[in-house]
């Protein structure tokens, strides 16, 4: 269990983080979701003890990270793709960290494979894509073989296909019990595989649940098709629901369906279309976050 | 405002994704399960004064390794090699003092092997810090006095091979220039007083790449300082000033005989071992600076 308690950063009149408390379970998937500048790689950073909070603290079960006699072998953190000199192998590079955490040098070949870079493992990372490096770092992430994820902002730069394989990654990770924590502003990407979420913006907590819970917050909405939609907006709008109409096509809130089919039978208005629409949790979080301009739905 | 997760394992999305409805494009993900039989029951142990002190081989060897499979730093050893050789073969060949011998001039070449080494310890850390690997380290070994450690013992075993490089190719060069081999009862005490000159040097490129962060203000700054700043204003210093110059001090850890002549003159010279002290004041002072500021500072 990772407890993050009251984390705070200030860079000069500016709060980036601002007294953030949340846990990240182990066994469990948590999406770290945010629009960008809300402080999530701040966070991340205080997380693995890169940048020094002015208040707050970070523990790892019980004990802190800079305490950890091997952090490697607990945590797993991609932070930054572009980590490795463009001069030296991808192996190399893996051989260096394997040395630095006292980790036996054919672990190395594992997580090449894992990450699906053999071929390349001789290749220098200079030559390699955006897509390559995320893979690399996440190689690097895994040589420890942690029970904790940390990545920030990790399919940037993946194919479809290499953020189904992350996906999928990530899933079978927490599956064995291991705890993942992924940022991304890529809300519908987040949504497809995290259990959990920690909503930040402006560097505050805005909520911490599950991705079911939080999307629950957002009242469903009434779509209705009809040939009077005058009548029917006039009918809804008198019992207090709002409306938004477009031609013939009406969305409905503060109503229920029955409410609606009611209405409209009072009313005589014939329905060709009167269905609930269940709030998507891109719209539960920009509900939250009001930045609607800075998310992005994969 | 603080909220803390109320995750139950009962409670999961429904939008979570099982591992058996997509297949990665490369490989399964239960192969990051380690097949090599070694310990992680120590996860979560808390570290000792004691465990830094043990980290430290495992830190020196992952900074060899970086070291020695990159290129560049084979380039700049062939360069070193290339440097004494020509500069030494040069000046045999243009002598015009029968006097002097290959074991006088085999230290010549050594301010430029110096400037060497000063760069290649700056990139020792500099490298690190603009490539974003830093970060990997400082996060595998929190305790950064291990990672400075690491890092000065390689930078002074580069600065010292650099100018052992340097003072063979020189006695070569200048071996084939023509001129005397010279006597070897001083070649020994020259030679040693060199490499101290070149290992401070690579010691004090390090400080300064650890106090600078990026490469090309770092050296641009050094070369600057080393033979313009130092050059120009020294003769306008009185003489308890420009002992302490570092570049002027570092020069005059060179024993080669009255040929010699350092760029910047100096009336009453003090006793060699004072300049080692202030070249290696110079030396220690940037690497602590150097450490407190990476304690202090973020890193990206």
């Amino acid at each position: 269990m990772i407890t993050v308690t009251g984390l705070t950063k200030r860079y000069g009149d500016r709060t980036a983080v601002d007294d953030l408390s949340f846990t990240v379970a182990p066994g469990r998937v948590t999406g770290f979701v945010g629009p960008n500048g809300a402080g999530k790689s701040t966070t991340m950073r205080m997380m693995v003890g890169l940048t020094r909070p002015d208040r707050g603290e970070v523990r790892y079960g019980d004990a802190r990270y800079h305490e950890l006699r091997h952090p490697a072998r607990l945590v797993g953190a991609v932070l930054d793709a572009r980590g490795a000199h463009p001069g030296h192998t991808a192996r190399n590079h893996l051989r260096a960290l394997a040395a630095l955490s006292d980790i036996p040098v054919a672990r190395v070949a594992e997580v090449l494979a894992a990450v699906g870079l053999e071929s390349a493992a001789d290749q220098r990372t200079g030559g390699f894509s955006l897509g390559m490096r995320q893979r690399l770092a996440l190689a690097g992430a895994l040589l420890g073989d942690p029970q904790v994820l940390l990545l920030d902002e990790p399919s940037n730069g993946l194919d479809p296909d290499g953020i189904r394989w992350l996906r999928t990654h990530l899933s079978a990770f927490a599956e064995r019990g291991g705890s993942v924590f992924v940022s991304s502003h890529l809300i519908g990407e987040l949504s497809m595989f995290a259990d959990d979420l920690v909503v930040v913006g402006g560097g505050k907590l805005l909520a911490a649940d599950t991705v079911a819970a939080i999307t629950s917050r957002q009242v469903a909405s009434i779509v209705v098709e009809t040939p009077q939609p005058a009548d029917l907006v006039r009918a809804l709008t008198a019992r207090g629901a709002s409306v938004e109409a477009t031609g013939d096509r009406l969305v409905v809130r503060g109503a229920t369906k029955a409410t609606v089919s009611d209405l409209a039978f009072e009313h005589g208005v014939r329905l060709l279309e009167l269905r609930e629409v269940a709030p998507s949790l891109e719209e539960s979080l920009l509900a939250l976050t009001g930045a609607s301009a800075e998310f992005a739905s994969a | 405002m603080t909220m803390t997760t109320t995750t139950s394992p009962t409670t999961t999305s429904p939008t979570t994704t099982s591992p058996t409805t997509t297949s990665p494009t490369t490989t399964s993900p239960t192969t990051t399960t380690p097949a090599v039989p070694w310990t992680t029951s120590d996860r979560s142990a808390v570290r000792a004064r004691g465990d830094d002190v043990r980290a430290f081989p495992a830190a020196l060897r992952s900074e060899w390794i970086k070291l020695a499979s990159l290129r560049a730093n084979r380039v700049i050893l062939g360069l070193t090699a290339a440097v004494g050789a020509l500069i030494a073969w040069v000046l045999a060949t243009t002598a015009t003092d029968p006097a002097l011998t290959a074991s006088e001039l085999f230290i010549y070449p050594l301010p430029l092997i110096a400037t060497l080494a000063t760069v290649s310890g700056i990139l020792l850390f500099t490298a690190e810090a603009q490539h974003g690997t830093l970060a990997g380290v400082l996060t595998a070994r929190p305790a950064r006095w291990v990672v400075v450690s690491a890092k000065t013992t390689l930078a002074a075993a580069v600065g010292l091979a650099l100018g052992a490089t340097g003072m063979v190719a020189g006695f070569g060069g200048a071996a084939a220039g023509g001129v005397d081999l010279g006597s070897g009862s001083a070649l020994t005490s020259r030679a040693l007083w060199a490499l101290l000159y070149t290992g401070l040097a690579a010691l004090i490129g390090l400080g300064v790449g650890m106090i600078a962060r990026h490469s090309a203000g770092a050296i641009s700054g050094l070369l600057m300082w080393s033979f313009v700043i130092e050059s120009l204003f020294a003769p306008a210093l009185p003489d308890g000033l420009v002992h302490v110059l570092p570049f002027s001090a570092g020069y005059r850890l060179l024993d080669a005989g009255s040929n010699f002549d350092p760029p910047v003159a100096i009336a009453h010279e003090l006793a060699r071992p004072l300049y080692a002290l202030i070249f290696g004041g110079y030396a220690v002072a940037s690497l602590a600076l150097g450490a407190v500021l990476l304690y202090r500072r973020d890193t990206d």
